[in-house]
């Protein structure tokens, strides 16, 4: 049950889901991930892909155009 | 007053409307319905990335260059335009509205934020993407909207011809981006 | 979509967060300056206003719905999503209806079928158009319309290649002399309606949308092996 986070702070689209799919790879069931979005696409496609891929998944607004996507998976 | 704007950002249709992203199907149907409302209007489809070259050209002049003996500015139509200003040019509007369209959706949902370059290569990314859509567009005759959008709207098969090698494009792109710029 | 039941249990403290501010002031108030220039521009010329409020409309619409022709081509080619492209698809296919119905309606009563100028000459030029733009936009994070909404929204990086871009457009107007010399003079375009009348040309566009919509929804089953409504 480890929580793990990444940051894709200032990057465009798709990085940030590109980012995040690579580094859920590497995790196990049960492990949580926190990625750090400032894009407002991000925000939209990241938590999309995760649902899509059967994880759980919760979207915080932290700041003015700043996201905390968490993925459970 | 505070407390009012709290209170508005607060409320359920509010929301609906101007906080919460709609869904890309609902973006499609508004998309529509106003791309066919400009159609009824002006009697053109929208299109973007024509009035990029006139800015280029304005731009070019103001450094002192000249486009009049370029073929693409060569007919009376393109000069007039040229010659009345990027005021008066209705392209230009469009694109501009464009913007500031985008600038009040987010500030009404309260998610302005000023996102500063954060490495070198997004540089690199934004110089040569720029320059790779800014040929490419002309050659096609318009971006994804006036050659692909507009194009298929209007029935024609050069629209589809265009997205075949969008997609070709966007794979070498996709390839690209992987390897270099993440 | 459903939200997951149970939610996320997260270690990590939420409490030190700075206190959001509120912009709606100020999207109120750069809404009143847009329509104040919209007003100026009308009594300039009632064209530069009615564009003006186009523009707008597409800005906001684009943004509020994160619409995206780039993702439409590249989702599909990194992760397999493809809804967006099916978004695309849709809007595709309203529009062609809209936009038939105006140019069928102009044939009918004899005028000249407006926007006909969109019907573009396919050459290699098409070709090499399509591939060099596609490559673009991937790398820059944008196409034409997303490049100007994010600059709206405050990238940076966007307004960086939106310079570019009007850099290479420059470049591309100043080749087109050689490019229409050698492909563009002479290629062919083509209206469907009349290769295929204009009934049948629409039927067939709908079925040809019809046909991708549903290629994609496969591609994104295949490539994403989706759970969802099954």
């Amino acid at each position: 049950m480890a929580e793990y986070e990444l940051d894709c702070m200032g990057e465009a689209c798709p990085i940030p889901l590109m980012k995040t799919e690579k580094k859920m790879e590497t995790l196990v069931a049960g492990d949580v991930l926190v990625v750090h979005i400032d894009h407002s696409c991000a925000m939209k496609n990241v938590p999309e892909w995760a649902r899509k891929q059967g994880f759980n998944v919760e979207v915080e607004e932290v700041d003015d155009g700043e996201w905390d996507v968490i993925i459970e998976k | 007053m505070k407390q009012f704007w709290e209170k508005i950002s607060k409320n359920r249709y509010y929301q609906m409307v101007f906080k919460n992203p709609f869904t890309y199907i609902t973006g499609a149907v508004l998309l529509s319905i106003t791309q066919i409302a400009l159609f009824a209007y002006s009697g053109n489809p929208w299109g973007v990335s024509g009035t990029f070259a006139n800015w280029g050209a304005w731009l070019y002049e103001l450094f002192g260059g000249s486009v009049e003996k370029w073929f693409y500015f060569s007919s009376t139509g393109a000069q007039n335009t040229l010659q009345a200003g990027i005021l008066n040019h209705t392209g230009t509007m469009l694109n501009v509205g464009i913007i500031f369209g985008a600038l009040v959706a987010t500030l009404l949902a309260s998610q302005f934020k000023i996102k500063k370059i954060k490495a070198f290569k997004q540089i690199v990314a934004a110089v040569l993407g720029g320059l790779l859509m800014g040929y490419g567009a002309r050659l096609a005759g318009g971006c994804n909207i006036g050659a692909l959008f507009s194009s298929i709207a209007s029935l024609s098969l050069s629209g589809w011809v265009f997205a075949a090698f969008l997609l070709v494009g966007a794979f070498i792109g996709s390839k690209l981006l992987a390897k270099f710029f993440m | 979509m459903s939200e997951p039941s149970t939610p996320i249990v997260r270690k990590r403290a939420t409490a030190s967060r700075k206190k959001k501010r509120n912009q709606i002031p100020f999207g109120f108030l750069v809404f009143a300056l847009m329509i104040v220039v919209g007003i100026l521009l009308s009594m300039r010329e009632s064209a530069l206003g009615m564009f003006w409020l186009f523009g707008g409309c597409f800005g906001f619409i684009l943004q509020k719905s994160r619409f995206c022709f780039t993702a439409s081509m590249r989702d599909p080619c990194i992760t397999g999503s493809t809804s967006v492209t099916k978004a695309v698809l849709v809007a595709f296919a309203l529009t062609s209806i809209g936009f038939t119905a105006i140019k069928y309606s102009a044939f009918a009563a004899g005028q000249t079928i407006p926007g006909q100028s969109y019907i573009m000459p396919i050459s290699i030029a098409t070709a090499v158009g399509g591939i060099l733009f596609g490559i673009g936009m991937v790398i820059a994070g944008g196409c034409a319309s997303g490049t100007l909404m994010r600059v709206g929204e405050g990238f940076t990086m966007q307004m960086l290649a939106l310079l570019f871009f009007v850099i290479g457009s420059l470049w591309g107007a100043k080749d087109m002399g050689w490019w229409t010399e050698h492909f563009i003079a002479g290629a062919p375009r083509v209206f469907l309606p009349d290769v295929f009348g204009w009934l049948g040309a629409i039927v067939l566009q709908l079925l040809i949308i019809a046909c991708l919509f549903v290629a994609a929804d496969l591609w994104e089953r295949k490539k994403m092996g989706t759970t969802e409504g099954e």
